[in-house]
């Protein structure tokens, strides 16, 4: 649990460094990027994956595998099998290992199968070993229980599904029954009024800009009002839990910002980051699909464009300081038209106001300058549009720079993953040949970084310059699989698949042995870089 | 199959003591087709082995002293004017039906016999007076040249070393090969017990075994990027020429085929590389102090091999 927590802490402190960017800038476009990031996957597994099975639950000759994140990683919990889980949820790999049914258990009744890409590959790969657990295990196990597959099937998830239906229909009531009464009751009616007031008067603290007041007393209470819409807000919630869907939450979010672009409305700061806060929550919850992501993505930029380009922030000592400069303009501004119209000598006059100060003293020369003086600066403070631009130009990079670059590592340790599946996938592969090629490269693979420095050895060779504290017979069968290994890779000849499964055989000897062996450093090169785990 | 040829290598052996690896070698360029240069002192015997080989497999065997006043005729065969019939009558030359010719000292004779013998070697037949005379298949020379006593000789030009397939030496014998040697000559030849264990046409047929032999593409790979690697070497001025790769290639599958293989691997690669490609490699004149071998060596290390092509791609280092 701590990790995921850790993650949480993480995430809150780079959106607080951001809350405080968003100050001092005036835009609210970069607080959209703190939300954004904890959604994408790579960031999402690193922080957010719930704890691993401790080391000593598992018997000593697995050790090797201990590595292997998979297990609990779908947000779920393990726990034991109760008939009426469905079959497709049972963690066929866990449940080899512990000789007993386990079950993974996701945070509402979805099925893991659905939960995107990446896992149904990860999944994919497994599919060996599981397959022959499954041969071994379920069997017995369903015996013992007075189960058969398809009683088990039976009892699948139409149930469970069903029922959340039904309660997300009955929140939904419940929202709407919110807003009606917010409508149609005049007290909560006035009620809202004011609690919209009082978010006026909030946003003109921040922003400057000046609302129309709805017609409520000062002192009205908002009580009704603010409770119904917690409840409101409780039942979306309710719903979101219920039907565990990201996009709803998304959507809420989105809508929330956009409202605040759209009506130059800011809540200030703090509410913004708890809104993201709350619902990031939810969305952290369960695995991100990769479409949903892209939606999102998509949304979130438009919105973060939008905020840059129509509302670029608004810096309340510059406002001020305009107000003023202006102030002071009308105010010379009458002045002069004043001396002007003083005037008998008329309009043709007024073009020679030089001149004629020039004449009539210094008084008028002086005001004329101030004149001029406060045009340029009254220009400088709200003409150079260009200088916009470009503050919004930056700002974009940044929330770019922002964006990526705490990516850049997982995205070339993701890449390594995809690599390191490739390869195992082709060791399972139709063609026997390829197969016995890809585990035997594997096992060199292994040998290469656990212990370097076999140079440009020839494989056969390498039985020769085996470390030595393999286990016994190994060069033996090592010299054999190397030999298979030659065959499969440089002659035309069909391979049966018992040698296959030889091959197969000394590759796990071989990371049992080698991984055993290696120091901490070696086991983070081959865990994280190697991705041999995989 | 095997068999027929571990007799082969046994019944040299009862002649050439202690150098199975040398009789390996030219077993297999006679398995691959090409011609050997045999570069060594005098009396390692360069001679013996030949004739032991033919007699082995029953080749037709010829031997040629080559000294500078040997003409091509000699070896091709000339058309003499006979009075009777009045009309010119062929004489074959040595190189006609034979089948393993042992061109002794061939950095003796004039570079006009030279070019002759090696115009056979590479198209299998000879033209005299218009008419072209195929010669009897297998067809293999096995020329010696001495390292000493270089005086009044004609070196080999390098486009012409090209042709051969291997280039080997026999060197000396250690001393129990030597003891035995002497043992064996006390009271009789062992050149008479040389029994004749594999016939022509089966020789043929292996031949043509070899050629079907599977080079796959990782090894065609391995040989040129071996080979283009010879011709960026910064020692190197003339790099192995594409014969070379052809015959790399020719002369490791047979080496496969004696292993009793089918395919090529790149250990048979690496076997052949440097008997075939030692006479092909010219060194710049500016590369004191280092050896064609050498070279060839580094090659091998630098190269890498097929088996660990593309598996360290992302590797540091």
């Amino acid at each position: 649990m701590t990790k995921r927590w850790m993650g949480y802490g993480a995430w809150l402190l780079l959106s607080a460094c951001l809350y405080f960017f968003e100050n001092n800038t005036g835009t609210r476009a970069v607080l959209l990027c703190a939300v954004l990031l904890p959604l994408v996957p790579p960031l999402r597994t690193a922080f957010f994956s719930p704890d691993q099975p401790k080391k000593d639950e598992i018997p000593e000759a697995m050790t090797v595998r201990t590595f292997t994140r998979r297990e609990p990683e779908d947000s779920g919990e393990i726990r034991r099998y109760v008939p009426g889980d469905p079959v497709r949820r049972i963690h066929w790999k866990l449940s080899a290992k512990k000789e007993e049914l386990l079950v993974r258990e996701t945070a509402a009744g979805q099925v893991i199968a659905e939960q995107g890409n990446g896992i149904d590959s990860l999944a994919g790969n497994d599919a060996g070993h599981a397959v022959s657990a499954a041969k071994d295990l379920s069997a017995p196990c369903c015996n013992c229980r007075n189960h058969t597959p398809a009683n088990i099937k039976a009892h699948g998830n139409s149930r469970p599904k069903k029922r959340s239906r039904q309660i997300a229909a009955m929140l939904a009531a419940g929202i709407i029954l919110c807003g009606m009464l917010l409508l149609l009751i005049p007290e909560a009616r006035r009620s809202a009024q004011g609690l919209l007031n009082r978010i006026f008067t909030a946003s003109e603290a921040v922003n400057s800009y000046r609302y129309a007041r709805f017609a409520v007393p000062e002192n009205q209470s908002v009580l009704p009002a603010a409770i119904l819409l917690l409840c409101a807000f409780v039942f979306l919630l309710g719903i979101m839990a219920v039907l565990g869907s990201r996009l709803m939450a998304l959507g809420i979010l989105a809508a929330c910002m956009l409202f605040q672009v759209y009506f130059g409305l800011a809540f200030p700061s703090w509410i913004n980051i708890l809104l993201c806060a709350l619902f990031a929550g939810w969305i952290l919850r369960r695995p991100v699909r990769r479409k949903d992501l892209a939606v999102c993505s998509a949304f979130m930029l438009l919105v973060i464009l939008l905020t840059v380009i129509f509302l670029p922030g608004v810096n309340a000592d510059t406002e001020a300081a305009s107000e003023k400069v202006r102030d002071r303009l009308t105010q010379m501004a009458e002045q002069i038209m004043g001396t002007v119209s003083e005037n008998p000598a008329g309009e043709a006059e007024t073009r020679h106001i030089h001149t004629r100060s020039m004449e009539n003293g210094d008084r008028e020369a002086e005001t004329e300058q101030e004149f001029r003086l406060v045009t340029v600066e009254e220009e400088q403070i709200s003409m150079p549009h260009w200088i916009n631009w470009v503050k919004m130009l930056l700002l974009l990079l940044l929330s770019v720079l922002v964006i990526a670059l705490p990516f850049t590592p997982f995205l070339l340790l993701n890449a390594r993953k995809r690599k390191a599946r490739e390869i195992r996938k082709a060791f399972a592969s139709e063609d026997i040949s390829e197969g016995i090629r890809a585990i035997f490269r594997q096992i060199i693979l292994w040998l290469e970084t656990v212990h370097p420095g076999a140079e440009n050895l020839l494989f056969r060779e390498w039985a020769g310059v085996l470390p030595e504290d393999l286990p016994e017979g190994y060069a033996d069968r090592f010299a054999r699989c190397a030999a298979d290994y030659e065959e499969a890779a440089y002659s035309n000849h069909p391979m049966p698949e018992r040698k296959r499964r030889e091959a197969m055989d000394l590759l796990k000897e071989t990371e049992t042995a080698l991984w055993n062996h290696s120091n901490r450093r070696q086991r983070f090169y081959l865990k994280y870089w190697m991705c041999l785990h995989e | 199959m095997r068999e027929q040829l571990e007799s082969v290598i046994a019944e040299v052996e009862k002649v050439i003591a202690g150098k199975r690896k040398v009789i390996e070698k030219i077993l297999t360029a006679l398995l691959a087709d090409g011609h050997i240069l045999l570069d060594d002192v005098p009396g390692v015997g360069k001679t013996t082995l030949a004739v032991a080989l033919s007699r082995a497999v029953g080749l037709s065997f010829r031997r040629v002293q080559f000294t500078p006043d040997v003409l091509p005729s000699d070896l091709t065969g000339f058309s003499m004017y006979t009075r009777e019939s009045g009309t010119f009558v062929y004489q074959p030359g040595a190189l006609i039906g034979t089948n393993l010719l042992l061109g002794d000292e061939v950095n003796r004779a004039s570079s006009k016999t030279q070019s002759a013998l090696l115009e056979a070697m590479e198209e299998r037949q000879v033209t005299v007076d218009g008419q072209t005379y195929s010669l009897s298949s297998p067809f293999l020379v096995i020329a010696t040249e001495n390292s000493v006593g270089t005086a009044g000789t004609q070196f080999l030009p390098y486009a012409q070393m090209d042709r051969f397939l291997v280039r080997l030496s026999l060197g000396y014998p250690d001393y129990e090969a030597q003891m035995t040697l002497l043992r064996d000559r006390q009271g009789t030849n062992p050149m008479n017990e040389v029994r004749c264990v594999l016939t022509r046409d089966e020789l043929t047929d292996l031949q043509c075994m070899v050629r079907s032999v599977t080079s796959k593409d990782a090894i065609l790979d391995y040989i040129t990027r071996l080979t283009m690697a010879s011709r960026e070497h910064e020692a190197v001025e003339v790099g192995i020429s594409p014969r070379g790769a052809l015959f790399i290639d020719r002369m490791a599958k047979a080496r496969a085929f004696l292993e009793g293989r089918d395919y090529v691997t790149g250990a048979d690669v690496q076997a052949v590389f440097a008997d075939v490609c030692a006479h092909r490699v010219l060194l710049k004149a500016s590369a004191e102090g280092i050896s064609v071998g050498r070279v060839l060596d580094e090659l091998l290390k630098k190269t890498e091999n097929p088996d660990r092509r593309g598996l360290f791609a992302g590797k540091k280092k």
